[in-house]
């Protein structure tokens, strides 16, 4: 019985030891901090952070989560939070790396949102600001901005419309009276090149022809022809399935998703169609193209693909191949302009913080030119602070070598579309009506010209009517 | 009052506190009942509803419970334990989300495995401690040393495993959260609710409110039952109940709903059938476009007929699951059916075999999801690759010109959603095998001698004993398939990009389901789906069990 009486108070033991284990949160250590990447002057980081040190009793606890792409990043931020937390007086923060396979980070922040559990300052994208402002799920810090040092103009435009527009009013900019968040970067596309492959097929530098001012839908399929001719596994271009990449076709023959306004579809304008239709021929007519909805990214990497269509998120990835690569920006399409996307996503606050003072405190601090300089180190993205000493910090960050090629893309007389969400209706709606249909275009199951007929029928009923 | 007289005083005493206990319980109840709607409290309709029936249900329970310990009946004694144990948990629950255990569980796996070492010096102390089992019986002495030490070290092993894993912070962190409103008075509730459930459970009050035997039974038997039964209500009814309101509101999960009546369900089942004097006859000319949008067509001579409906994404995404199921279904049954005939021979290497099979079942769907995507890319996807060496190889060998097809598995529409089948067949297949192997052996062996001896075949035996005998398995496996595959999403989800696939080939009920809710900001309209796919389940279903009454051997 005595026996007996003891394991049933050792199970309970365990049980309680687990429960109580549970709360010890706060007493582990921080994620040491790893090496900076080799192929990156970037900041150096020899000391691991030390552990988080429990809240002094007047600190506020603030919470903040941003996607990273891989565990370098995960590894920066953590070090980057652990240095603001230092920094910043009267707040501890606690990073939350967010995403993971399975787990989409909007879809998983979304519950969180609905649940009451998400950090106080989190990264959405661009094209998500919209539904988030609608809904009351962020905090319009146009107030918290008018009491600091805060700036619009120290950022680039393209980003800083959508994030100041004021749904009430239709306004834009610094006076409008809203302020949804702070870039936390930019990118846009360029072509990764396989200087292999176009040595080997005897075809023109891409990088030379663009210098030139050459480097036109004619010559980069001359490029794509020359390369595929290499062998039936080797391929000329490649381009992942989304909206960013068949947009830029659309973009640069003077068309668009969206009328000016962004209020109606613009997908069935003889432009967006001309486009599209080059596009089309790419992997239909010519057959230069990995097949579309298939990933070209591992094509790329095992040496098989000439110009693959990535923004510079796959800088770090690409930094692992074993053949001569570079970049060059995207060809010049009949509008003139290549038509490519400043891409960007903005840090916001929750609009249910308990602390928006000091959230608004750690935006800022995590959009510093010093901060951004630190994750543009690992090659990844841009700063979106518009400085020329933030422009030259980044030509640094090599390879590649041309990387002029990325801020050619988001130059002003590049005039690239800023990535933005719809105020006029659901950006996600939207997309889920197009990419298919876009998708049946460049597979051959659907003609453009069916696809003209039609597309903007369905698309527009996403706008408010 | 005057029954308190036949048992002794302090028996009445503790009656007539639980009795003024059960006044107090019913006013502060209805008084938090009132509250909800007069206090200001900022909440959703549905749940301001919800806990004001929940308190009142409670208020109305503990008056009647009052008045039958004041009659000294025993469902006065039930009602008490009931009401006290459920707000015992209520408390002792918001007491662990005081002192933020549910969102610590998350550190737990931080911490633990650093502790998990010294779990073994436990594991080793148990074996001392139930060595004396094994000595002879001349050592005694020895005996209680093993015992006394073993437990010493299992102590020990727990002391190091608690500091390694950072109990002690742990505690001080949990205490620190409970100093504030909410943890004390969650804590004071539940040592009262503790206390009251306790004396209601002493020998002498029982018997005072005339407890038998068999009511001691079915207390004890609602107490095993509660920890499942809660669970049950809390994480499978309630969401039930609130999905089905949900699908009958405009619930963005952010705001508060508004009623909208049948209008998500207006929408799903809102079609149109027009006919087309012209096979390429735009839908604009015939439906209003502003309203409906194209399904498909159904081509007939010069003409046709068009298929038009307001949400076209749910129509594609059921058309989609039932022609997976279609597919599906067969290709994890059949084969699963021949595989276990084969398995359940008595060669060696059987076991051997049967564990292979069954490893897909027990894989983690997204890794083999992520798995099957390098295998199909069309570039670099080893199945392209081995059939490009194929083609080669035959050609080379009877000088054949076989073009090789280089098929694009997930991005071509016409074999997008084959390649989910494919998939999700070779994953259930090895399951529905363990199905089958279990129903075999469950045939007797008299009747597969009899049948040699009558001179039956192998196939004879399969397709006259075998398959009837097997009716009620195979009617179990194809059930459960068939709803599996009705709710097929992370196949999908994981291995397509974009998940709804070339031209919404591969969009499903469940993944539109989520995409609506979770992406869209549609969690009424999600809720609506998830009904009618409840409804399409349950209609394939209920026509398998009818089928299956029908044609069982063991019903005739």
């Amino acid at each position: 019985m005595k026996n007996n009486m003891f394991l049933k108070a050792l199970s309970l033991f365990v049980v309680a030891s687990f429960i109580l284990t549970a709360c010890g949160a706060p007493a582990t250590e921080a994620p040491a901090a790893t090496e900076a990447p080799e192929a990156t002057e970037a900041p150096a980081m020899t000391e691991a952070p030390a552990a988080t040190e429990a809240p002094a009793a007047e600190d506020v606890e603030i919470r903040w989560r941003t996607r990273p792409d891989n565990q370098e990043e995960i590894d920066v931020y953590s070090q980057i939070s652990t240095d603001l937390d230092s920094e910043l007086d009267g707040i501890t923060l606690t990073y939350e790396p967010g995403g993971s396979e399975g787990a989409n980070y909007q879809d998983q922040l979304k519950a969180e949102i609905a649940a009451g559990t998400a950090p106080d300052v989190f990264w959405i994208p661009g094209t998500d600001v919209a539904d988030f402002a609608t809904r009351g799920l962020i905090l319009n810090a146009s107030d918290l901005a008018a009491g600091s040092d805060f700036n619009v103009d120290d950022f680039y435009a393209g980003p800083m419309f959508h994030l100041t527009y004021n749904p009430e009013t239709g306004a834009s900019g610094a006076d409008s009276g809203a302020l949804w968040g702070i870039p936390r970067d930019v990118s846009t596309f360029a072509l990764y090149l396989n200087m292999d492959l176009i040595n080997e097929a005897g075809a023109p530098d891409p990088r030379e022809l663009a210098a030139n001012g050459e480097w036109t839908w004619d010559a980069f399929l001359d490029v794509a022809q020359k390369t595929r001719a290499l062998g039936s596994d080797v391929y000329g271009y490649g381009a992942s399935a989304w909206w960013g990449p068949y947009g830029v076709w659309l973009n640069a023959s003077g068309g668009g998703f969206f009328t000016e306004d962004r209020a109606a579809c613009a997908l069935n304008t003889e432009e967006s169609l001309s486009g599209l239709d080059f596009q089309r021929s790419l992997y239909q007519d010519f057959d230069v193209a990995t097949p579309y909805g298939e990933d070209p990214e591992p094509t790329f990497r095992a040496g098989k693909v000439a110009m693959f269509q990535n923004g510079r998120w796959a800088t770090p990835g690409v930094r692992t191949v074993d053949f001569e690569w570079d970049v060059v920006e995207l060809p010049a399409g009949p509008s003139g302009t290549a038509g490519n996307w400043l891409f960007w996503g903005a840090y916001v606050i929750n609009a249910n913080t308990e602390h928006p003072e000091e959230a608004w405190a750690l935006a800022q601090a995590l959009t510093t030119a010093q901060t951004q300089g630190k994750i543009s180190a690992l090659g990844a993205n841009i700063p979106s602070r518009v400085s020329q000493e933030a422009l030259d910090a980044f030509l640094t960050f090599t390879p590649p070598a041309n990387n002029q090629a990325f801020l050619n893309g988001i130059a002003a007389g590049a005039n690239p579309t800023a990535e933005g969400p719809l105020w006029a209706g659901s950006w996600p709606e939207y997309d889920k009506i197009m990419g298919p249909a876009i998708q049946g275009v460049l597979t051959g199951a659907t003609s453009v010209e069916d696809f003209g007929a039609t597309i903007c029928d369905e698309a527009n009923k996403v706008f408010n009517q | 009052m005057t029954a308190y007289s036949q048992v002794d005083p302090k028996t009445n005493l503790v009656l007539r506190i639980h009795f003024f206990w059960r006044i107090l319980f019913a006013i502060l109840a209805a008084a938090g009942a009132v509250y909800i709607w007069v206090g200001g409290m900022e909440t959703a309709l549905w749940q301001k509803i919800l806990i004001s029936v929940a308190l009142a249900m409670a208020s109305i329970f503990s008056a009647i419970g009052a008045v039958q310990i004041s009659r000294r009946n025993h469902s006065g004694r039930m009602i008490s334990l009931v009401l006290d144990y459920l707000a015992f948990v209520v408390c002792f629950v918001l007491m662990l989300n005081t002192g933020e255990i549910f969102i610590g569980i998350d550190a737990l796996a931080e911490t633990f495995p650093k502790g998990i070492p010294y779990l073994g010096i436990t594991v080793v102390g148990y074996f001392l401690s139930i060595m004396d089992e094994y000595l002879p019986q001349k050592k005694q002495t020895s005996e209680n040393s093993l015992k006394v030490v073993g437990r010493w070290v299992m102590l020990a092993g727990f002391a190091i495993f608690l500091l390694q894993v950072d109990a002690i912070n742990g505690i001080i962190y949990f205490l620190g959260k409970l100093v504030q409103p909410m943890g004390i008075a969650s804590v004071i509730g539940a040592v009262i609710f503790g206390i009251s459930i306790w004396s209601m459970m002493r020998d002498n009050v029982s018997q005072a409110l005339h407890a038998k035997t068999d009511h001691e039974q079915v207390i004890n038997g609602w107490l095993f039952l509660s920890p499942n039964l809660l669970g049950f209500l809390i994480f499978f009814a309630g969401p039930l109940i609130l999905s089905f309101y949900f699908s009958f509101t405009d619930s963005d999960a952010f705001n508060t709903p508004n009623w909208i009546g049948f209008e998500n369900y207006a929408k799903i089942l809102n079609v149109r059938f027009a006919w087309l004097s012209t096979p390429d006859q735009f839908a604009r000319e015939v439906v209003d476009i502003k309203v409906y949008d194209e399904v498909g067509r159904f081509l007939i001579g010069d003409g046709g007929i068009l298929f038009a409906a307001a949400d076209k994404f749910f129509w594609l995404a059921l058309r989609n699951t039932l022609v997976f199921v279609l597919f599906a279904v067969p290709l994890s049954v059949i084969p699963a059916l021949v595989l276990s005939n084969v398995l359940n021979s008595k060669l060696p290497g059987m076991k051997f075999y049967r564990a292979i099979y069954f490893m897909p079942s027990i894989a983690a769907v997204v890794g083999i999801s992520l798995v099957w995507q390098w295998l199909y890319n069309a570039t670099v996807g080893y199945i392209n690759y081995f059939i490009t060496v194929g083609i080669e190889f035959w050609n080379n060998l009877f000088n054949l010109a076989v073009v090789d097809p280089k098929i694009q598995w997930v991005s071509d529409e016409k074999t997008a959603l084959l390649s989910i089948i494919i998939i999700a067949a070779w994953q259930t297949m090895g399951f529905n095998t363990v199905l089958f192997l279990a129903g075999l052996q469950n045939i007797p062996g008299e009747l597969y001698e009899a049948a040699t001896v009558d001179g039956a075949g192998a196939w004879d035996k399969f397709w006259s004993i075998t398959l009837p005998m097997l009716a009620p398995t195979t009617f179990y496996v194809v059930s459960t398939t068939t709803i599996q595959a009705m709710q097929v999403f992370e196949q999908v989800f994981i291995l397509m990009n974009p998940a709804e696939g070339p031209n919404n080939s591969t969009i499903t009920l469940v993944l539109y389901l989520y995409r609506s809710g979770f992406q869209n900001f549609q969690q009424g309209y999600a809720s609506a789906i998830a009904w009618v796919l409840f409804i399409v389940i349950f209609g394939i279903t209920l026509v398998q069990f009818q089928r299956q009454r029908q044609s069982s051997i063991y019903e005739s």
